[in-house]
């Protein structure tokens, strides 16, 4: 349950606004880097890979501007119920969002290495994988600014489509790496790359989960491994 | 449908663990013509912390007081339909014997209140209205309810030094011994913090915390932090109806309706 009434502090509300803009501006910016070291690696631009590193200190900035506007908020107004979960979820969003620009900038320092070599025809091959991830990051910050959690929960399901379109690329390029020659180095490279897309896909699973948490205060984090009566009293 | 008194010994009576140590039954209560209680209907767990929480007026302490008939003092106040079930007993039956029925249930108020005289006394007070005199068990009966009042090893060496010379802290653990010095088997405590500091606020809550092995605690708090932090459920009223009554890890972190989610976040206009 969620409420739209205001709070009586308005300043309440004002941190509650500050919190979740600084979330989306963020999501924007980790999406941007995503977006921008799959092109440099595609488009073979060098000019992209170096912005993705250049600007990835904005997106720490922005994990330290939540948590330092999270914690404010957990001193200053002790939030509760639906209020607590949107501080701790928002948290939790910009911990996966950090890591995701990460992932962005491995991908950039492996485009920027292979840009300097002949091109790898094989490249596009990863194209599907980072579709398919982007799609998943684009649906876990949806589930968490609209508060779905059926959207949140599908996530879970999805991640299982690429590990199995990931597990492929790695065994293609893994073959290709051992057979030696000149474009072994490219394998590896997109290998890593290929590696970083499927622990977006992951990280994009625990913005889901979360989102599920923020809307309906269920916690299906490790539901697989928990025994039912855990799972009952999770609720 | 019950008999309508209650046990004279101080024991619980083979009141177990599930069955509620008070039944509120469709009760409706007004002050003359002010209904402040409308269709009241909930168990309250033996040997749980239950908190009423809710806005002002709206008619959590006028229940407190119905379960030691407290209310009885004001006039035209009157339980006007439903039942309080208490060992087997409506005690809002007006056969009741309230006297009696403040033994089995004990309160601590708002505002500490002992007696002007010794620590001791203040201790020894109800024991010794209850008849017993002997010396011997009028100490062991301080001594016990001191203990667990967590207050013994603060005050055990000045007895006799009079209870309104203590900080105001101490001041209501006495009062929270004096009330369990009479072996009751309920403790209604209304706002018991709201004039403590933060330090004695938490000596009382951790009090609270230890107490409930031994008895029910109702609890009325305007601190949504304190009936979070002490209580196993809690209830939250508004214009005189329950709204809510779940556990407070319900209540707290995800409740039904939006009423309590308006009041406990601090959105109730």
């Amino acid at each position: 349950m969620h409420s739209e009434t205001p709070h009586i502090l308005r300043e309440f509300d004002q941190a509650f606004a500050s919190l979740r803009n600084e979330v989306i501006s963020m999501a924007g910016q980790a999406r941007l880097n995503l977006e921008r070291a799959m092109q440099g690696l595609l488009e073979r631009d060098l000019e992209k890979c170096k912005a993705v590193v250049a600007d990835d200190d904005e997106v720490d900035e922005a994990e330290l501007r939540i948590d330092r506007i999270g914690m404010e908020t957990l001193v200053r107004f002790h939030p509760v119920a639906s209020d607590l979960r949107q501080v701790i979820t928002s948290m939790k969003v910009a911990s996966n969002l950090e890591r995701i620009s990460d992932h962005a900038v491995n991908i950039a320092k492996r485009a920027r290495k292979m840009i300097t070599r002949p091109a790898c025809p094989e490249v596009p091959f990863i194209e599907p994988l980072y579709a398919l991830a982007d799609q998943q990051v684009r649906d876990a910050l949806s589930a968490y600014t609209d508060r779905n959690a059926e959207l949140g929960q599908s996530l879970q399901l999805r991640d299982k489509d690429l590990d199995k379109m990931h597990k492929r690329l790695i065994a293609t390029f893994s073959a290709r790496l051992e057979e030696g020659g000149p474009e072994a180095e490219d394998f590896l490279h997109l290998i890593f790359v290929a590696r970083s897309l499927e622990r977006i896909g992951d990280l994009a699973v625990n913005i889901g989960e979360d989102a599920v948490y923020l809307d309906s205060a269920r916690d299906i984090r490790h539901e697989k491994h928990r025994a039912p009566a855990e799972e009952e009293a999770g609720e | 449908m019950t008999p309508q008194t209650l046990p004279t010994s101080g024991t619980r009576n083979g009141l177990s663990s599930a069955e509620p140590a008070i039944r509120v039954v469709d009760l409706d209560f007004s002050y003359g013509d002010k209904q402040v209680l409308k269709d009241v209907t909930l168990d309250i767990p033996a040997n749980q912390v239950t908190a009423f929480i809710g806005p002002s007026g709206c008619g959590k302490t006028t229940l407190l007081r119905c379960f030691n008939r407290m209310n009885d003092l004001v006039p035209g106040a009157r339980v006007t339909k439903g039942a309080i079930v208490i060992e087997g007993a409506n005690i809002a039956d007006r056969e009741v014997d309230p006297v009696q029925l403040r033994r089995h249930v004990g309160m601590v108020f708002q505002k500490y209140n002992p007696f002007p005289r010794s620590i001791y006394d203040n201790v020894a007070y109800g024991p010794r209205t209850l008849g017993e005199s002997k010396k011997a068990a009028l100490d062991e009966v301080v001594e016990r309810s001191l203990r667990r009042a967590a207050l013994w090893d603060e005050v055990k060496d000045r007895l006799d030094d009079v209870a309104t010379g203590l900080s105001g802290g101490q001041q209501q653990r006495l009062c929270i011994a004096r009330t369990m010095a009479v072996d009751p088997e309920i403790i209604l405590m209304d706002e018991p913090c709201s004039a403590l500091d933060p330090v004695a606020t938490a000596r009382v809550e951790e009090l609270i915390l230890d107490l409930r092995q031994h008895y029910t605690i109702v609890i009325v708090t305007h601190n949504m932090q304190q009936a979070a932090r002490v209580s196993d459920r809690t209830a939250f009223f508004y214009l005189g109806e329950v709204v809510e009554y779940d556990t407070t890890r319900k209540i707290f972190e995800n409740p039904e309706k939006k009423r309590t989610l308006d009041y406990i976040s601090g959105r109730f206009g």
